[in-house]
């Protein structure tokens, strides 16, 4: 009533003005000079031609849309509200073109975005309503050719507007056109789907797929166009402001088109890969109505019901597979109990990779073994060199991964050591413990230098986790385990020649239950490797008891002494490679040596290549004096400065000779 | 035919018109479409709702079920759980996954397994038993705990009114 009453008086005011210039002019042409020349005149006739715009608007309503649902018309004017701010926003950037020309542009814009509205909300209507009628349909196809031919009208226009005039306010207008026309071949898609849709007997299952796949692309479309938009306005003009909302509400749908996809692809993927199909047995127990659509089930009979075969789900709730696999775009958990389904099936996969992974630790803890192994054979017979002989610490074990496991050996040391050192130390200590007592510790049974050649029985203390290495001396062993090393390395090699796995590249390509798997066995791991470090520890404090005893009773022989033997720094660099400083906490300190000790520690350890360099600082602070076996060293020494490795080795023989000899003597 | 939504919505339409739950009216508004419904509720007996007539409305997404419908008092309605413009604020009308705020578990909200009829009869005994933990209109959440009374005494008012209308 009111808007007729506006019109009305618009009309009024019109042919009021249009006469009063006619009686005052008498002629057309200088009747129109006066009316452009009268500021009030001009007025009421720009006034006019807003309100002749709104009758077309509601004419052309009338004609494509008929009556608007109150949805609609809430939408329309909340985006006319936000388009006008923006046109407002958008005038400012252009402010020297502004005119009555500019100003009617920007409202046929408007105009022709409301139908582009209209158009989408109806489209979205058909798949609301149980009944369209062929004037629907009629309505739509049209309504979406006149836009269509509307849009690339003025895109056309803009172009070579662009081109002749170079960049002006049509390049505004030509991108506006072109969004708009997105959305029409969106709408149209849309269209297209529902009028499948409705033509089918049954719900089209693949119609959501398609409809996501739509959306994803025409998102990708208006995000490309706007961001090339912005990047041609900034260099063009200035930062368009009035196009940010719409951008970001553009790449906003287009991440969720991203995700929905991704989602979809994932549930369909879990559909078909994780739960089986139902069979008529497991309908015939429920009530064979689908949850989710309220529909009868059949068993595998595609296009039955309300969607091809049925699915089961770990707590044996069965759906529609294609109710499902929507339910599943939003939601891994199971309709009816909320059970956790993907956490299920990916707890069920682990289960199987923690099976798989038991059956490769196994392998681990042989390999794993190996350290300990050496700690002891280093503490009875050669050092370790810190840096080099210890893989499975930390730091490479963080990368001691399921792959890496089992199917994989270690390789084999780079330089084997001379056989001779090998067996020559194997023999020395095998005949020295006896004096030592240091196996009498009770906490670590196998700890001593000398029972490094120990029984299985001690290791299985000592040791749990792990079998007896293959070599280690004790007879009957060999048949306990598989012969991982049957080259009969020199057993205090092997940590040479472990050398650690390397990490995978990167985490990303793995999944999260391989992760998770991953995870699981390196706690294990952890935990093994501890228990090898606090062996370790115990071997190294029965060492140093040995050590000691030797020199109290080298000195109540009465012996000269010597600030450092080789016995000591055995001990010196076996613990410089345990992390805990607490195993030297008995020693006393000794001043530095000189650095020709680490020389013939190196010799004795017959490794060719490693370096000696953390040694000599670390000796001089947990070493300890012992009385005895100097004479033998200064023997040895200068030999052993030499850098020849043959000549280490002699050397390292001729002094294991005399140690032992010497030991044996004493006891 | 058309999509499941508008299927299930019919079935749910047929089932409530069929075999209509006590003090329960609910229907689409028109039927032409049938994501937007129409339900009388009656006020609970033995509570300070009782006797009242309140017509509310409800929104569906073209994806239910899904997604939850909207729901909506177009009577005026003083309630803890009913925000001042009448929208409900009860569990299982909002979106699946756990909620943001740590509030909710997933299990109490929405999921395909509930119906326009669950989520009536949710709403009424809402009306009986006001949850005033997490309430959507403070100023009644505040009185339903302090002033019961006064409460009781703006409730009664609110019926009169239901049913004047």
């Amino acid at each position: 009533m009111r808007g007729i009453m506006l019109t009305a008086t618009s009309f009024a005011l019109t042919a009021a003005v249009l006469g009063n210039a006619y009686v005052q002019k008498k002629q057309f042409y200088p009747s129109v000079v006066y009316i452009t020349k009268s500021h009030p005149s001009l007025a009421v006739l720009y006034l006019q031609a807003f309100v002749l715009v709104i009758l077309m608007g509601k004419l052309f309503k009338k004609v494509f849309f008929g009556q608007l649902r109150a949805a609609e018309m809430e939408h329309l004017i909340e985006r006319s509200w936000y388009a006008v701010t923006e046109t407002c926003l958008a005038f400012t950037v252009f402010r020297d073109d502004f005119g009555p020309r500019f100003v009617a542009m920007f409202t046929l814009l408007l105009f022709v975005k409301c139908f582009h509205w209209l158009a989408e909300d109806r489209v979205d209507y058909m798949e609301r309503s149980p009944v369209i009628s062929w004037v629907f349909h009629m309505r739509v196809i049209t309504l979406l050719v006149v836009l269509a031919s509307f849009d690339l009208l003025f895109i056309n226009y803009a172009y070579h507007s662009t081109l002749t005039k170079g960049a002006s306010v049509q390049l505004v207008f030509g991108f506006e056109y072109a969004i708009l026309l997105t959305v029409l071949i969106n709408v149209f898609f849309k269209y297209v789907l529902h009028t499948i849709d409705l033509q089918s007997e049954n719900p089209w299952e693949n119609k959501a797929v398609y409809m996501l796949y739509t959306d994803l692309i025409m998102g990708f479309i208006k995000v490309f166009l706007y961001t090339a938009f912005v990047a041609i306005m900034i260099k063009i003009h200035t930062f368009p402001l009035f196009a940010t909302r719409p951008m970001y509400l553009a790449m906003r749908s287009f991440k969720k088109a991203v995700h929905d996809v991704i989602m979809s692809r994932r549930a369909i993927r879990n559909m078909n890969t994780l739960y089986p199909d139902a069979t008529a047995e497991d309908l015939a127990t429920t009530d064979s109505i689908c949850i989710i659509c309220r529909e009868d089930m059949v068993a595998g009979e595609p296009g039955a019901g309300g969607g091809g075969t049925c699915k089961k789900l770990p707590c044996n709730h069965i759906f529609h597979s294609s109710c499902l696999r929507s339910w599943f775009q939003r939601q891994q958990t199971c309709p009816t109990c909320r059970m956790d389904v993907l956490r299920l099936s990916v707890a069920a996969a682990s289960q199987r990779l923690r099976q798989q992974g038991q059956q490769q630790q196994g392998g681990v803890g042989q390999q794993g073994q190996a350290g300990p192994g050496l700690g002891q054979q280093g503490n009875g017979q050669v050092p370790p060199v810190p840096g080099q002989g210890m893989p499975p610490f930390p730091p490479n074990f963080q990368f001691w991964l399921p792959q890496f496991q089992g199917g994989v050996p270690f390789p084999q040391p780079p330089v084997p050591p001379p056989p001779s050192s090998a067996a020559q130390p194997g023999a020395s200590t095998a005949t020295s413990p006896t004096t030592t007592g240091a196996a009498s510790q009770g906490t670590s049974p196998g700890t001593s230098p000398g029972t490094s050649t120990a029984t299985p029985t001690s290791w299985g203390t000592s040791l749990p986790n792990f079998p007896p290495p293959p070599n280690m001396g004790a007879p009957g062993m060999g048949g306990m385990l598989p012969n991982m090393f049957p080259s009969m390395m020199p057993p205090f090699m092997m940590p040479f020649g472990m050398s650690p796995p390397m990490p995978p590249p990167n985490f990303s390509g793995l999944s999260d239950e391989e992760l998770h798997a991953m995870e699981g066995m390196e706690r294990q791991h952890v935990q093994a490797r501890i228990e090898c470090l606090k062996n370790i520890q115990s071997l190294l404090d029965a060492a140093v008891i040995q050590m000691q005893q030797y020199s109290t009773l080298i000195s109540g022989l009465g012996m000269p002494t010597v600030p450092v033997t080789p016995a000591s720094t055995h001990t010196t660099s076996a613990t410089s490679t345990v992390p805990t400083p607490t195993v030297q906490t008995g020693e006393s300190p000794a001043p530095p040596s000189s650095p020709i000790n680490p020389e013939t520690l190196t010799s004795t350890a017959a490794q060719p290549s490693e370096s000696s360099n953390d040694l000599s600082d670390l000796e001089g602070a947990v070493g300890f004096t012992s009385p005895a076996k100097e004479t033998k060293d200064d023997a040895a020494e200068p030999a052993a400065e030499s850098p020849e490795e043959q000549e280490r080795n002699e050397v390292r023989r001729r002094r294991l000779q005399r140690l032992s000899s010497s030991e044996t003597s004493t006891s | 035919m058309a999509g499941s939504a508008l299927k299930r919505l019919m079935a749910e339409y047929k089932q409530l018109t069929v075999n209509p739950p006590e003090g329960i009216i609910a229907g689409p508004v028109n039927e032409e479409n049938f994501f937007e419904w129409e339900a009388l509720i009656t006020g609970p007996e033995g509570t300070c709702f009782e006797g009242g007539v309140f017509q509310t409305e409800l929104k569906f997404p073209t994806d239910y079920p899904l997604n939850p419908p909207k729901m909506r008092f177009k009577t005026e309605m003083f309630h803890p759980n009913i925000y001042a413009d009448g929208r409900v604020c009860i569990s299982i009308l909002h979106a699946p996954g756990d909620d943001p705020m740590g509030y909710e578990s997933s299990a109490e909200r929405w999921s395909p397994v509930q119906s326009v009829e669950k989520i009536l009869l949710s709403v009424i005994s809402m009306l009986a038993e006001p949850n005033d933990e997490s309430g959507a209109n403070v100023d009644a959440s505040k009185m339903w705990r302090d002033d019961r009374e006064k409460f009781y005494r703006i409730a009664g008012e609110l019926v009169r009114k239901s049913l004047s209308l």
